[in-house]
């Protein structure tokens, strides 16, 4: 089977099912990788925080379309309205944004300056004062979003864990919950890593990837629960190796899915943020696409070898490793040939000596369905 | 076995009425010329979220609701809606061509506060201190404004019909700073300076009356020409007032407006006894006509039970608007068809039925979001909605992505296609009700709990999973089902074996 396997290449292999991949044996790796990757970003949580967006900060932006316009004249112009250390930034091919701070102003005081750039930025621009967008936000509005954010992680958290737990099993919505936190310090530790600024739209996007990374992990053990009545009966297979086998069933499916799912959100982050330069869109799509990146990773290499660690530390299943053990070797199936095993159960399960067990399986999960 | 998850004919019904629903009301939808309706950043227009100063009752928020929207109304604004998130005020008013304008107006957030006079207190150049109110010392007896201090007496001699003495400023507080607005609370005692005048300032008592007592006021020249301001008040205002002006009976009452003295008129000055006001006053002084009108609006309208303080201020552009929707499309079109071209690549023939699917799905979803915009129940669309349904787009596909890949898994199993569409379904549609009930978890937690664009986003990514469970239903599986039964024979590039090319049967 392995010989054959070999004459294809990766993707050949992939898409006939031949793939023997060891995500569970090769867990240390796995796990040393995204530890290095959470402690660089930690530490540069502590060192450098966060590059804090006007929404978190406090602060008045103001955008205009001016396509015939220029970085020095819109300075020029917002200075001379009285804004001390204007920040200027050129969005896409023709929006200018100007960021400054006013919360030092009282509330009548910050209206005036507000109109005095709005006029002056529309004259640079050559459009009428309606044109130009105005954003202003006091210093504690960010907090107050993320707080109601944090509520809802929170929440959200302890319902995925009550769900998995009584749909699956403890273990699995314990594996899952450590992949959840995980994509979550990653994509933090980037943003901090990195400096992009953050902004309540990365926060809700963050919610976003978390859900994403959980129904990703969801369909590779809804296949483990699948296996774990077939599969294991056989005796011929660890709780590792058959969520090994499960994962690299689901392997075309989970590239697959992370294809289209991170196709159009690079398509957010590329055709909408920076060539059609709408700043909303940017922060979206660079929070999604990090996330996304971090959650097909986990889902794949965090939660399921961390399951197989959880589930081999049972009695039941140390036991049924060392048996396997003991039998000198196990056998690694690729998906196709564990297709093929299920499939002429009979004939193949003869040489096997698990006839009954194998059988029974196929209509335990027929009566199953029938109750659906 | 005999597996079936459905009969030919009920199959066949359920597929052309899913097609037929879902392309006819998208043409139902653009024959109606109905679209969705655009959230303000899209749209142009105006959003603020206020937040109350100090804590506060819920109904006291729906007051505050209620007078805000009265004020938008009161602008001819279409489309402007007023509610209640968590403790904030959101206003908001997509599609306002001017947002400014109304900004202006609505901005104008007054609360209105009648607070004794105690006394004038100096203002330092240099450094201040913000002190605390509840920690304010008291002026000596010397410097208080009471009748005592004052001596008003009626004087018909006088131009203004009385006279009083000068009590002087107490030079205690110079370095004390004006009262913040997050310590202007109506129970503590405040140093607030006066209109126009931002160097003379008074330390005032806590509030005895809101403007929630006034129900009139006018601003009107008297017979001399000098601009006054003419109040009635309710009933229950009416008595209120009477005692307030009984305790500070030829004392200085102040009118707070946002944390600034409007004016500061002695009670009753020209009278030698108290007498009732009967639920109707004249506020006179140094008006112009402009000073003057303005009182009069706030005492009116600007009567909120609480002070508000904007957390953010949001006007877009109409054009600005326009852009980013192109943007959020474009970007939204570039990704379908991206998906659309490896669905085809990966599966051939089965990636026509996600293309089909997909066409179907994002033509009933556009038909639902274009009805929905014409009732108020559903957030508008904004681009965190836009944002929303394109990450759904992800959701949408891993749907048809799982059952293939299970089909695939059934026909390597040696089992004709036949039979695999039958079973491949069966467990992939457990999968898909698994995991896009996660989805859905998400979103619904997300509508309940999140505040502002966050429920747009999460309203739209909901909507979409659930049309992405029925359309599994009613048109993949039957679709797919279908097609597996036909292809027995057929050797076609196209036919479903071709996408499928099972390593099983190569083994064979």
């Amino acid at each position: 089977m392995s010989n054959e396997a070999k004459q294809f290449n990766a993707f050949t292999r992939l898409y006939r099912g031949l793939t023997t991949i060891n995500f569970v044996g090769r867990k240390k790796t796995w796990f040393t990788v995204s530890t290095i990757i959470i402690v660089a970003g930690l530490l540069s949580l502590g060192v450098r925080g966060f590059n804090l967006g006007i929404d978190f900060k406090g602060g008045s932006s103001w955008e205009v379309l001016a396509p015939h316009s220029s970085i020095a004249k819109m300075t020029a112009a917002v200075e001379g309205a009285g804004l001390s250390q204007p920040t200027i930034e050129k969005l896409g091919a023709k929006t200018y944004e100007v960021t400054a701070d006013l919360n030092n102003l009282s509330q009548s005081a910050q209206l005036t300056e507000t109109n005095k750039v709005v006029t002056a930025m529309a004259k640079a621009a050559d459009v009428n004062a309606i044109q130009v967008s105005t954003s202003s936000v006091g210093p504690t509005w960010g907090g107050s979003v993320t707080s109601r954010a944090l509520e809802a992680l929170i929440v959200f958290f302890l319902a995925v864990v009550l769900y998995i737990s009584a749909r699956f099993e403890p273990k699995m919505a314990l594996a899952a919950f450590v992949a959840m936190v995980h994509d979550l310090l990653v994509t933090v530790g980037v943003y901090s890593l990195f400096g992009f600024q953050l902004t309540p739209d990365t926060v809700i996007a963050i919610l976003t990837i978390l859900g994403y990374s959980l129904y990703d992990t969801v369909v590779v053990f809804d296949r483990v629960r699948d296996n774990t009545g077939s599969v294991l009966k056989s005796g011929d297979m660890t709780y590792g190796d058959m969520v090994n086998l499960s994962m690299n069933q689901t392997l075309a499916r989970s590239i697959n899915t992370s294809l289209v799912a991170i196709l159009p959100v690079l398509s957010i982050l590329i055709v909408g943020a920076y060539i059609l330069g709408a700043t909303t869109l940017q922060n979206y799509g660079l929070a999604l696409t990090v996330g996304l990146f971090s959650g097909a990773y986990s889902s794949i290499f965090i939660a399921s070898p961390l399951l197989a660690v959880l589930k081999e530390r049972e009695p039941r299943f140390k036991e049924l490793k060392l048996r396997v053990e003991a039998r000198g070797g196990r056998e690694t199936l690729t998906p196709a040939s564990a297709a093929l095993l299920s499939g002429e159960g009979a004939q193949r399960a003869v040489k096997t000596g698990a006839t009954a067990s194998t059988d029974a399986v196929i209509q335990a999960r027929a009566r199953k369905q029938k109750r659906r | 076995m005999a597996s079936h998850v459905g009969t030919k004919r009920s199959m066949t019904v359920s597929l052309i009425l899913t097609l037929l629903i879902a392309f006819g009301s998208l043409g139902a939808t653009l024959a109606l010329g109905w679209g969705p309706k655009l959230g303000l950043d899209l749209d142009g227009g105006l959003s603020v979220v206020y937040k109350p100063a100090v804590k506060t009752s819920t109904a006291n928020m729906q007051e505050v609701v209620s007078i805000l929207t009265n004020r938008v109304n009161g602008l001819g604004v279409s489309g402007a809606q007023v509610n209640l998130q968590g403790k904030n005020v959101v206003v908001s008013a997509p599609g306002v061509k001017d947002a400014r304008a109304v900004l202006d107006a609505v901005g104008q957030t007054a609360q209105l506060y009648f607070r004794p006079v105690l006394c004038e207190v100096t203002l330092n150049k240099g450094k201040l201190t913000n002190v605390n109110p509840t920690t304010l010392p008291t002026c000596p007896s010397k410097y208080l404004l009471n009748q005592a201090n004052l001596g008003v007496t009626v004087n018909s001699q006088s131009v203004s019909g009385f006279t009083m003495n000068t009590v002087s400023p107490d030079p205690e507080f110079g370095n004390v700073a004006t009262t913040l607005p997050v310590y202007d609370d109506p129970n503590s005692r405040v140093i607030l300076p006066i209109l126009g005048n931002p160097t003379q300032r008074y330390l005032l008592g806590p509030a005895q009356m809101t403007g929630q007592s006034i129900a009139k006021a006018v601003a009107q020249e008297d017979s001399a020409g000098a601009w006054v301001v003419n109040y009635s008040l309710t009933g229950t205002g009416s008595k209120l007032w009477d005692q307030v002006a009984q305790s500070n009976f030829h004392q200085l009452v102040a009118i707070e407006l946002d944390g600034v003295i409007q004016s500061a008129p002695v009670i009753q000055p020209t009278q030698a006894a108290f007498s009732s006001f009967g639920g109707t006053g004249q506020i006179s002084g140094s008006f112009t006509e402009s000073s003057a009108k303005n009182l009069a609006i706030a005492m009116q309208f600007g009567a909120l039970p609480v002070r508000l303080i904007p957390l953010t201020t949001q006007t877009i552009s109409p054009t600005l608007g326009h852009s980013a929707l192109v943007a959020g499309l474009g970007a939204g079109l570039v990704g379908l068809a991206l998906v659309m071209l490896y669905a085809i690549l990966y599966y051939r023939a089965l990636g026509f039925v996600i293309l089909l699917g997909l066409g179907a799905t994002a033509a009933l979803l556009w038909a639902i979001i274009s009805a929905l915009g014409h009732t108020a129940f559903a957030p508008s669309f904004n681009l965190a909605g836009v944002t929303g349904l394109i990450v759904s787009i992800g959701i949408t596909v891993d749907s048809y992505i799982v059952y293939f890949e299970r089909l695939k898994d059934e026909t390597r199993a040696g089992r004709s296609v036949r039979t695999s569409v039958d079973r491949g379904f069966r467990s992939a549609w457990r999968t898909v009700l698994a995991a896009d009930f996660v989805s859905l978890l998400a979103a619904v937690l997300l509508y309940i709990i999140a505040v502002g664009d966050v429920r747009g986003f999460a309203f739209f990514l909901g909507l979409s999973t659930l049309m992405d469970i029925f359309m599994t239903w009613y048109f993949t599986r039957p679709l797919v089902v279908l097609l597996g039964r036909r292809s027995g024979s057929s050797n076609s590039a196209l036919s479903i074996a071709a996408g499928l090319n099972s390593g099983g049967s190569d083994n064979e």
